[in-house]
């Protein structure tokens, strides 16, 4: 049993992570961007070109992810999101974060190539610790640093504050000067971090493999929709929930329908509960 | 043949929009409705036009209730409606947007038109040149095959009745039409109403430009706090004092 | 000479040389790129009706084509049915899966619906793995191509290009009536939609059956073209392809699409270093086309040569209250 929860649990975890990044730049901007998945593979691709390429210690090597994250973060928002939110066509961020998520898998699978290659060991363990090892248990502490750190910040942060202000009425935020520009910028910036942050920590477990981007932009969507846009927690639920049950179904049916049962929660989740477990009932605008 | 709502009552949650109205709107005349924001003007409208099902009350044509259908239904039974602001096909022409009024009558199916049979020429020769006579009529015959996004703001208003008056409506619901137009444009837009008055709809004006309901008003009804305070001849309700003290602001005279 | 008749000149000329290309063409490399853009233009073609004009956002219609493929390849190539009866099947097949793949789009908003596309696509991709014993898993299938005369390569490129002609032409019927103005009002103002009596649902299941169809038919095309399909030959960024062949090309309009999918399937081709850049430069054409022109380039280059042109002196309406009353009052007697 503990062999399909522990696995579940962190590929679980880096759905969440990817979930919360999804929730942080909508909470600003309304939008979706297909590049969120993106964040974490580049976390992971950019940790093993730092650590084991580069041969730089494992801290800066988790910086300097991180750091890529940021950076990725904030450009898309400046190209991808910003001008085209200024237009009322609601669907081109759609396609511009679908453009810019494609250029930056492309140019990823050109540069690092297209075939998976090993992360290095984070902390000095050898390969005999079965379920123990580290590239289970570490994407879920990484969560739970994410999850706690976006509460604490939303709650205790005079920035953290100033997100929601923006997340809840953008108009009355810029009317009190507050720059919801920059505010949103800074929103997925820090999405980026989150993203590339998990995406380090999953790196063992993923390997640093270009394709990741899309299958987490996927899998992080289904765990944000069953657990509810806007709800950290829900992020956190469906996304473990969304490994777990993926786990559960290689064990039982084997790896090959691994797709089928995750959209098939999502599905299932969709119809009985559109706004997932703890998102809120959407108020109809006429 | 006329366009009632009966006591008609409507909530949200612990707000109450519109306590036990009724209101009749007949063929052949215009029917203001004015009131403050807030006075419940724009939900009776939704009401009418099928966004909301009343919570108490029934809204029926000629006797005959329709309350629980919905929006897309109301073309249907002879009623349509513009919007505060006007939605507008940017990227299509002015003679398409209104055309597309002229779907309510299409019946050809999906297959018969991906085949170009008779049935969906014909309809469209038809639509097509009455919709360019109620543009020509409307004044904007001129700007048929313009793109839509190039109007100004009065062009836009007038395309948007011109849609509805394709559709061959009974009853033409307008959701502050003079919003943003100038004085001669008000103008032009009171003759357009009036026209359509003659030529035999029922239409509600739903507005702020009090002046422009009372000059060409038969009727006004006056909301406030989702209640009705007056109802009456235009020159009736100017004179009420409720309506004095509520809307127009200011003493008696 | 008028405007009308030489844009029909043209438009003549341009069909003459297309159905005389086999006839023309320099090499069959050439003829065999062409067909392809012919059997791509046929999904594409009633693509063009969901994401064009009814404004769905269908990233993984290239489920659908592997759908209509792998039923040829099996029915064809295993079991030996006749491979144009076959083509029905496929399309048949696809229409099923289409109105299926529109079923979410009644109830999901945009992005969702997006994710859900791509999810099924995903799902189609996992199957044909999974089901090895049917589909040949990750080897594939070989698949045969037509019988006489469509069993050499001119043959079977004026087969393609009648059917995507006939395509076109339907489709090209369905946006010019009432029915292409619905489905705009649809895709940008479902308010107006609405207020004009405009069913949605019923719709939009209309438009996604008839281009599960033509995908299904597409792919039957597709796989004998290629004569050997894997579950990779329908990765994801092949229905990228499909997307921003039409979003490159202009929502709402059919030439423009056409045009895109011409130049988008031919340039990887014939331009060397491109084809090995392939999805990159979709990316970025993509990205660049919804900063620069969001309604397509041919859209892009319209309204810059309209722009370009006198304008009309500014006049204000008039409205003409007499010619409006006759025009509704003799409506009311018809």
């Amino acid at each position: 049993m503990l062999n399909v929860i522990v696995p579940g649990l962190a590929i679980g975890a880096l759905y969440a992570a990817a979930g919360i990044a999804y929730n942080v730049m909508f909470s600003t901007s309304k939008v979706l961007s297909i590049s969120t998945g993106h964040l974490s593979m580049l976390g992971g691709i950019f940790g093993a070109f730092f650590i084991g390429q580069l041969g730089l210690p494992v801290v800066v090597g988790l910086v300097g992810a991180v750091a890529v994250g940021v950076a990725v973060g904030f450009l898309t928002e400046i190209v991808a999101v910003r001008r085209v939110l200024a237009r009322s066509d609601e669907h081109l961020w759609l396609l511009s974060t679908l453009g810019l998520a494609t250029i930056i898998q492309q140019a990823i699978g050109l540069w690092w190539g297209t075939e998976p290659r090993p992360f290095p060991r984070v902390i000095p363990q050898d390969f005999t610790a079965g379920l123990w090892d580290q590239k289970f248990w570490l994407p879920v502490v990484a969560l739970l640093i994410i999850a706690a750190g976006m509460e604490l910040f939303v709650r205790k942060t005079m920035l953290g504050k100033v997100f929601v202000a923006v997340s809840e009425d953008a108009f009355a935020a810029r009317a009190r000067g507050i720059a919801t520009d920059r505010i949103r910028a800074l929103s997925y910036a820090l999405a980026g971090g989150v993203g590339a942050f998990a995406g380090f920590a999953a790196g063992q477990l993923t390997y640093a493999y270009f394709a990741v981007g899309l299958i987490l932009t996927l899998n992080g969507f289904i765990a944000l929709a069953v657990g509810g846009l806007g709800s950290t927690i829900g992020a956190v639920i469906g996304g473990l929930a969304l490994g777990l049950l993926t786990s559960l179904a290689t064990a039982l049916v084997g790896g090959q329908y691994v797709n089928t049962v995750a959209i098939g929660l999502l599905m299932l989740v969709l119809l009985v509960k559109p706004e997932g477990m703890f998102g809120a009932k959407k108020v109809r605008s006429v | 043949m006329a366009l009632s709502i009966a006591a008609v009552t409507k909530t949200f949650g612990g707000l109450t929009a519109l306590r036990n109205v009724s209101l009749s709107l007949e063929p052949g005349e215009i029917h203001g409705l004015i009131g403050p924001n807030g006075s419940g003007k724009t939900t009776l409208l939704n009401l009418l036009s099928g966004y909301y099902v009343p919570t108490e009350g029934a809204i029926s044509i000629d006797g005959v209730s329709f309350t629980r259908s919905q929006v897309q239904d109301r073309p249907g039974v002879g009623i349509a409606r513009t919007f505060q602001k006007p939605r507008i096909l940017g990227t299509l022409t002015v003679l398409d947007n209104a055309m597309l009024g002229g779907w309510p009558e299409t019946r050809a199916t999906f297959m018969e038109t991906a085949l170009a049979l008779a049935r969906p020429r014909r309809e469209e020769r038809k639509i097509r040149a009455y919709a360019l006579e109620i543009l020509a009529g409307l004044g904007l015959g001129h700007l048929a095959h313009l793109r839509a996004n190039v109007l100004d703001h009065a062009e836009q208003r007038l395309l948007e009745i011109a849609r509805s008056l394709v559709m061959r409506p009974r009853f033409v619901l307008l959701d502050e039409p003079a919003g943003g137009l100038t004085g001669t444009e008000i103008e032009q837009l009171g003759a357009v109403l009036l026209t359509m008055r003659d030529a035999g709809m029922g239409v509600l004006l739903v507005e702020h430009h009090t002046d422009f309901v009372f000059k060409i008003s038969s009727k006004v009804t006056t909301l406030h706090f989702g209640e009705i305070i007056a109802h009456g001849t235009p020159e009736e309700v100017r004179r009420h004092g409720e309506v004095i003290r509520v809307y127009l602001g200011g003493e008696t005279t | 000479m008028t405007s009308v008749s030489a844009r029909g000149a043209l438009t003549a000329l341009c069909l003459l040389a297309i159905y005389t290309f086999p006839l023309w063409t320099p090499n069959l490399y050439l003829l065999h790129i062409a067909t392809l853009v012919a059997a791509y233009w046929v999904l594409i073609a009633g693509l063009n009706l969901v994401v064009g004009y009814a404004g769905a956002l269908s990233i993984g219609h290239v489920g659908l084509l592997s759908i209509g493929a792998y039923a040829f390849a099996i029915l064809v190539g295993k079991y030996g049915f006749d491979p144009l009866a076959t083509l029905i099947v496929s399309g048949t097949l696809g229409a099923g899966c289409g109105f299926i793949l529109g079923l979410p789009s009644l109830r999901l908003p945009g992005f969702y619906f997006a994710m859900s596309t791509i999810a099924l696509a995903m799902i189609v991709a996992e199957w044909s793995l999974a089901l090895d014993g049917l589909t040949g898993g990750g080897t594939g299938l070989p698949v045969p191509g037509f019988n006489s005369p469509f069993n050499t390569p001119a043959g079977f490129y004026w087969l393609v290009a009648a059917i995507a002609g006939a395509v076109t032409w339907m489709t090209w019927n369905v946006a010019r009536f009432m029915w292409g103005r619905a489905l705009i009002a649809m895709r940008d103002s479902e308010v107006a939609a609405a207020s004009v009596g405009v069913r949605i649902p019923r719709m939009k299941l209309i438009v996604f059956t008839f281009s599960g169809f033509t995908a299904g038919v597409a792919g039957g095309l597709f796989a004998s073209l290629q004569s050997y399909i894997t579950p990779e030959t329908f990765v994801f960024e092949l229905g990228l392809f499909f997307f921003v062949c039409i979003i490159v090309g202009g929502r709402g309009v059919i030439l423009g699409p056409f045009l895109g999918t011409v130049v988008l399937t031919a340039l990887p081709e014939l331009v060397g270093p491109l084809a090995k850049l392939g999805s990159l430069f979709y990316g970025i054409l993509l990205l660049l086309v919804v900063l620069v022109a969001p309604e397509g380039i041919g859209d892009f280059m319209r309204t810059a040569y309209e722009r370009l042109q006198k304008r009309p002196a500014k006049k204000m309406p008039h409205p003409d209250p007499a010619r409006l009353f006759a025009a509704i009052a003799k409506r009311e007697a018809d």
